[in-house]
Formats: C-alpha cells, sequence, structure tokens
C-alpha cells in the first residue's frame, strides 16, 4: 500500500489521503485505429466523489469502461491500492443504461451481487433492505421494474450498485433521463448513502449542476486529443444539502467556473474537429 | 429581412380553421358485441356453405360449388359423429387421434426443450457458435417440412418417426427464437452482472435464460403448428395409424365429408395446443408482456 502524499501523481491540497487507484499516462485506441484518449493522469482518493465532465465524444465513457475494467488500457498503467485486510468487491458500476433484470422484483434486483455471490451473504439481506428504505422503495419491496417511475428505477440501479459495497463506484451518466426535482432527490440519497458507507466514487456527466452537487473534485477533460484540462476542487464540505445549495454562493460560483472551462473545452474540440 | 417577416405583412383576409381531429383511440367493441359478432360471421358462413352449393345456377358454374365436392356443414358434422361413435362403416376417430396427438405432443415438449436449452448454450458460447454459424444458416435455410421425408427414410414408417419428425421440426422453429432471445440480451446487462462477479455459467443462467425464455414462448405456438403439420404429413407419408392416414384414406376414397370433419378435428387440436402455449406463456412471463 502507498501513501499518497508519496504519490507523484497527487494534486490534493491539505491533508494526504490514500489513493483506490492512480492513473498513469493512460491512453486508449479502438481496434479500428480510432483515439478515444490520448493521455490522462488522475488519481482516485479514497472516501471522495470525483467528476469527470468534457464535451460530448471526448473520451468520458471510455475512461471509465476502461477504469471498470470492461476495456484495457492501450497504453499507460493503472495502480490500484487497497490494504491487505480488504476483502471488499472491487468495483460496481452503475450504468446509463437500464440493468435491472425485469424478472426480478426491487428486493432481488437490489440483492443481485449476493444471489451471484452466494458466499457473501453473511448480513446481506439486512443491508439491501436498509438500502431499499434508504431511497424510498420500502413499499416496493415486491414490485417488479415495469411497475415503478424512472426516478424508481434508476434509485434501484444505484442501490443495486452500492450494495456490493464496492472499493470504487462508478456512475456513467446515471440520471441523465430524470426530471430536475427527481435528480435533486436522487442526489441527496446518493450523497448520504456514500458518505455512510465512506464510498468512493467517480462520476461521468455532463450535468454540471450534478458535478457541483455531488462532487469533491471534478476534472473538465479536452476532447481531441482526449486529456485533462482543468481540476477543480469542490469544498463545499462533505454534508451537503442538494436542494440548499443551490442557493448557495459557493455552489454558483463553482458552476460558474464548470460552466467557463467547459464552455471553452467544448469551442476548442470544435475548432479541433473543423481544422 | 427574412422571408418570414415578408410574409407577415402581406395583409390578407383571416379566416378561422381547425386542424382535422383523427382520433386513433376509439374506444374498442364491448366484449359481448365481438362474440355476437363472430358468431354472426360464423353463422352467415355455414348457412353459405350449406345452401349456397344447393343453388342450380351456382353448382352449374363454378365446378367446385358441386354439393360432392364441397359437401355441407350438416354432412361434415354427421361424418364427425360417425367417425366419433364408429359407426356408418367409418373407422372409430380415437385410436388414430391418439396417436397423432402423442405424437404431436411430446414432439412439441421435447422439441421445445432441447430446442431452447442448445439456443441457449450456443447463445452464451460466442466461438463455438462463430464456428457453427455456417451450419445453422444452412440449416435453418431448409424448409421446415422437407426434413419430414428425411426422418421417414431414415426410422421407416413408425410411430417413432412420426415423433422424431416433429421433435425434430419444433426443434429448428424454438432453437432458432432461443437462440436469437440469447443474443438480444442487452450488451450493458451482462456487463452489469459481469462486473458484479458473475461467471460465464451464471450470465447464462441469471441474465440470458429468462430472455431465452421468453423467445422461446414466442415461438412455441408457432413450432406447435409447424409440428402437428409435420406428425399429419409424416402420417400420410408413410401410412402410419394416425389422423394422417384417414385424411389421405378420405382423399383417395374422395369422402368428402369425412375430409372436413378431419381437418375440423385437427383444427381443434391446434387450437386448445395454441391456447395452452399462451397460457403458459402468460403465466410465466408477465414481466415479458409488460416491460
Amino acid at each position: 500500500m502507498r501513501e499518497a502524499a508519496m504519490d507523484p501523481l497527487t494534486t490534493t491540497p491539505g491533508p494526504a489521503r490514500l489513493a483506490v487507484a492512480a492513473l498513469d499516462h493512460v491512453g486508449y485506441t479502438y481496434p479500428n485505429g480510432t483515439r478515444a484518449i490520448d493521455d490522462i493522469s488522475l488519481r482516485i482518493d479514497r472516501g471522495r466523489i470525483l467528476g469527470i465532465c468534457g464535451p460530448s465524444g471526448c473520451g468520458k465513457t471510455s475512461l471509465l469502461n476502461i477504469l471498470a475494467g470492461l476495456r484495457a488500457p492501450t497504453a499507460g498503467t493503472i495502480d490500484w491500492f487497497a490494504s491487505e485486510s480488504d476483502r471488499r468487491h472491487p468495483i460496481s458500476m452503475v450504468f446509463q443504461k437500464d440493468t435491472l433484470l425485469p424478472w426480478r422484483n426491487v428486493e432481488q434486483n437490489a440483492g443481485l451481487y449476493y444471489g451471484l455471490n452466494r458466499d457473501r451473504r453473511d448480513g446481506a439481506a439486512e443491508l439491501v433492505r436498509e438500502l431499499i428504505d434508504m431511497v424510498g422503495l420500502g413499499d416496493f419491496r415486491h414490485a417488479y421494474p415495469y411497475q415503478l417511475s424512472g426516478g424508481m428505477r434508476r434509485r434501484l440501479a444505484f442501490i443495486a450498485a452500492v450494495a456490493a459495497e464496492p472499493r470504487l463506484l462508478l456512475l456513467d451518466e446515471p440520471f441523465i433521463s430524470l426530471d430536475e426535482p427527481t435528480k435533486i432527490g436522487i442526489h441527496q440519497d446518493v450523497l448520504r448513502i456514500v458518505r455512510h458507507l465512506e464510498m468512493t466514487v467517480v462520476i461521468v456527466t455532463h450535468d454540471l449542476a450534478e458535478a457541483a452537487s455531488l462532487c469533491d473534485r471534478v476534472h473538465i477533460l479536452r476532447g481531441r486529443p482526449t486529456s485533462i484540462a482543468v481540476t477543480h476542487e469542490v469544498e463545499l464540505g462533505s454534508e451537503r444539502s442538494v436542494l440548499d445549495l443551490r442557493h448557495e454562493p459557493g455552489f454558483l460560483a463553482v458552476y460558474g467556473r464548470l460552466w467557463e472551462d467547459l464552455t471553452r473545452e467544448i469551442v476548442h474540440s470544435k475548432g479541433a474537429t473543423e481544422r | 429581412m427574412t422571408p418570414e417577416l415578408q410574409i407577415d405583412r402581406v395583409e390578407t383576409p383571416q379566416v378561422k380553421w381547425q386542424p382535422a381531429i383523427r382520433p386513433l383511440d376509439r374506444p374498442p367493441l364491448s366484449r359481448l358485441r365481438v362474440l355476437a359478432l363472430q358468431c354472426a360471421i360464423l353463422v352467415v358462413a355455414l348457412l353459405l356453405w350449406q345452401y349456397l352449393p344447393k343453388v342450380a345456377l351456382v353448382h352449374d358454374h363454378v365446378h367446385f360449388m358441386d354439393p360432392f365436392f364441397i359437401s355441407s356443414p350438416s354432412a361434415a358434422a354427421s361424418s364427425l359423429w360417425a367417425l366419433a361413435t364408429g359407426t356408418k362403416g367409418y373407422p372409430l376417430l380415437w385410436p388414430y387421434a391418439r396417436s397423432t396427438i402423442e405424437a404431436a405432443v411430446i414432439g412439441a415438449i421435447v422439441g421445445t426443450i432441447l430446442g431452447a436449452a442448445v439456443g441457449l448454450f450456443l447463445s452464451n458460447s460466442p466461438r463455438v457458435s462463430q464456428v457453427l454459424r455456417p451450419f445453422i444458416v444452412a440449416f435453418n435455410a431448409i424448409p421446415r417440412i422437407a426434413i419430414i421425408p428425411i426422418v421417414v427414410v431414415l426410422f421407416g414408417p413408425t410411430l417413432q418417426a412420426s415423433v422424431l419428425t416433429s421433435i425434430t421440426v419444433v426443434f429448428f422453429v424454438v432453437f432458432f427464437n432461443a437462440y436469437e432471445g440469447g443474443q438480444s440480451v442487452p450488451q450493458h446487462m451482462l456487463q452489469n452482472a459481469a462486473l458484479l462477479n458473475a461467471s460465464q455459467f451464471q450470465l447464462m443462467w441469471h441474465v440470458r435464460r429468462p430472455y431465452v425464455l421468453a423467445w422461446t414462448m414466442a415461438a412455441v405456438p408457432n413450432a406447435v403448428s409447424f409440428g402437428l403439420v409435420s406428425v399429419v404429413t409424416a402420417e400420410v407419408l408413410t401410412g402410419t395409424p394416425g389422423i394422417g392416414r384417414l385424411l389421405y384414406d378420405s382423399v383417395t376414397t374422395v369422402e368428402v365429408s369425412e375430409t372436413f370433419a378431419l381437418v375440423a378435428v385437427l383444427g381443434a387440436f391446434g387450437v386448445t395446443l395454441l391456447i395452452l402455449a399462451n397460457l403458459l406463456r402468460s403465466r410465466a412471463l408477465h414481466w415479458w408482456a409488460r416491460d
């Protein structure tokens, strides 16, 4: 295990944090020769929420797929860190598209991880029940996905990934299709659960309000060639009321800076495409 | 100046207008009304069948409208009764019906289970299916009915041949659907389960199997009809006892009323199988219908 402060990739001000992973000059080229990611170096701090934003098509989802192990990087390395006694599940992910199994009810979907890993069942039922209650699906325990609203389905997909208690939770634009009030409600649930379980999260989003509400740090990516353009620390505290945050000058300032940087990157990537 | 602004400035007299109303959601007919209409259609068709061939003008000008060829519902009904009771020199229907039904039901059940299992396995084994793909495509291109003579040649004119024909035909119908079903599972669902530690077998059993089941169920009504057709065809070809044999005999002896009666029996049997298959589907796959 390495100390974060010893890591040359560290950019975190303040007290040194342990890292879950460090990406060193990671690149990815599709088998057909298209470059998705050119050069990304970043670290994922334990217990923090890291946001990745950027113009569309800049390789955000490819980066997440590499972190998930669904693709292997074609350049660079990723170092993963954990304490020796850490027996937790490595990584789970909330996909942009629906991954609920339509023939399993809420409880069975939320506990899918334990359905697949029978050796890990100790205390699972209780955790799953607690998570279901925390996102307000307590009355829908035996309902099937087709009986749930869009927001409920997303909540369920989220707790199904959380229930595995992973070392790293990946969120790929998970709440993109929801209306604003539903989204704010879910953001609050996400924050509460993630902080409660001290989970490490990487979220890819193009919703800047989402990034500013949830994240401790946000990387804005530059498209083609893909690399990190700017990094913002979001110092709004770890316990936040997502709804109240919307009026706070601190939040508005972060949002403004993210907006400015993202717009610049969009213009930059458009220019690069036209050239 | 843009063209829109120019148009706005032209002063023309205003008229009131309304978009056409095109209601696509007209309320469905009541059940009673539907039933009444269906009965009316049936009665009219039977009456036409019964009395039209008796009109001289009709049977003089239209060759097949002769009662000798087209029979009549009353004659078909009395033949059916004679078949059911084994009277008026007709053979008793039930032993024949039994062997046809047995062959068709065994074929439907065994063929469906085998087809679904092989479809599931191949859809979960991309490399194996990559190798077998040309054979699968070639088999799929062969008309199902063309398989029957081959099985008959291989197994001779026996009840087993009828059963095997039915199994083979049902297997291929179900297999292709089951395979497609297994392939239709969205990639992100498989990735999600894989990230949660699912083994290749668990992906097959927990994620692909329900899809395969749904697609199999969708194929079952079709497979059952094909299975029945194949059994009857095998009986016609081989002369093994069964409704197919009775049909063949009735055609060669020009017993038209008996032919119609037997077709009605086969129709009733087919409909019963279809109703059972649909019942099974709606029970087992409530999530599929609603999702």
